[in-house]
């Protein structure tokens, strides 16, 4: 990074690097959004397809629930830019949601 | 640049009400089946493998794409850069509601084949949550469906203008109030065990 080079060169060439930046900058940010939302959700649906379903499968699952959820509430729902409370009112009902469920699904069954 | 902040969110402020109050009720409906599932985690694991995953994902995918597509609509409109942008826009409104029409159809698909293979309502507790809250969704979604299609009809009119967003904007939000749900519905019925 000393020499203005990304972390990840040491991952991946130079070339490939610059190569996912030119094709990121093309495309608006909606549709990087959209990809994502893609990719995470291809990611829930081969986690289910496990066959022991694990603890740390189960966070998984929350986490990218909760981040697809934040995605859609910022970029597709436009409230990123909006006064804070609109916002937050569903980030606070993601958040609750996700968290309760996650605390039923951990604490022991009865 | 200093950050533009909105004071109001997209929309007529009344659908964001609506929206608010369905999201609660949801909510405690999610709740509900994670709580109840503690009380029989072992029926609820062996219902939930007579449940078609794929179709949850394919369903998933079907209406992140929709949401995708009415958030294209509104930006070609706000961009207003092309002559045939209400052509443009109309078409992606027309797209989402396809991708939604296929979301009803493929839901009626799984109700039918889980109705003839004998399960319904009353089969358990996890199936009276599975199809509580499947078809009360599903019934959104038709409501959205039919809001679409009345966007559809005036933005391909030139009905709406980049000065001229409301009703678009909260159809629009009422859709991805809908894709929010299914967000978390997919995974919490199909997937977590």
């Amino acid at each position: 990074m000393a020499y203005g080079r990304f972390i990840m060169d040491n991952f991946i060439s130079i070339n490939l690097h610059n190569e996912i930046i030119r094709v990121l900058n093309k495309m608006n940010k909606n549709t990087i959004i959209y990809i994502a939302l893609l990719l995470l959700t291809t990611f829930t649906f081969l986690l289910g397809q496990k066959q022991n379903f694990t603890f740390i499968f189960t966070i998984l699952v929350l986490i990218t629930t909760f981040i697809k959820g934040q995605l859609i509430i910022d970029y597709f729902m436009e409230l990123k830019n909006v006064d804070l409370k609109y916002r937050l009112f569903l980030s606070i009902w993601l958040v609750l949601v996700i968290s309760l469920i996650g605390l039923f699904y951990f604490l022991p069954s009865t | 640049m200093q950050k533009i902040i909105k004071k109001y969110p997209p929309g007529d402020f009344g659908i964001w009400i609506i929206i608010y109050i369905e999201l609660i009720t949801f909510g405690a409906l999610f709740l509900g089946y994670a709580y109840s599932r503690r009380l029989d985690v072992e029926l609820f694991n062996k219902s939930q493998l007579l449940l078609e995953q794929n179709f949850g994902f394919i369903n998933t995918i079907l209406l992140i794409t929709s949401s995708y597509f009415i958030v294209k609509a509104i930006e070609i409109i706000k961009k207003d850069e092309k002559t045939n942008t209400f052509f443009v826009a109309s078409n992606y409104i027309f797209g989402a509601i396809s991708l939604g029409v296929v979301f009803l159809f493929l839901k009626i698909f799984e109700f039918v084949g889980k109705y003839q293979e004998g399960i319904n309502l009353s089969t358990n507790k996890f199936f009276m949550f599975y199809f509580l809250l499947t078809m009360f969704h599903f019934l959104h979604v038709l409501l959205g469906v039919i809001i679409l299609f009345n966007l559809y009809k005036k933005t391909k009119i030139g009905g709406y203008t980049k000065s001229n967003l409301m009703g678009l904007e909260t159809g629009a939000s009422y859709w991805h109030m809908v894709d929010l749900l299914w967000i978390i519905l997919f995974p919490l019925i199909y997937i977590m065990k």
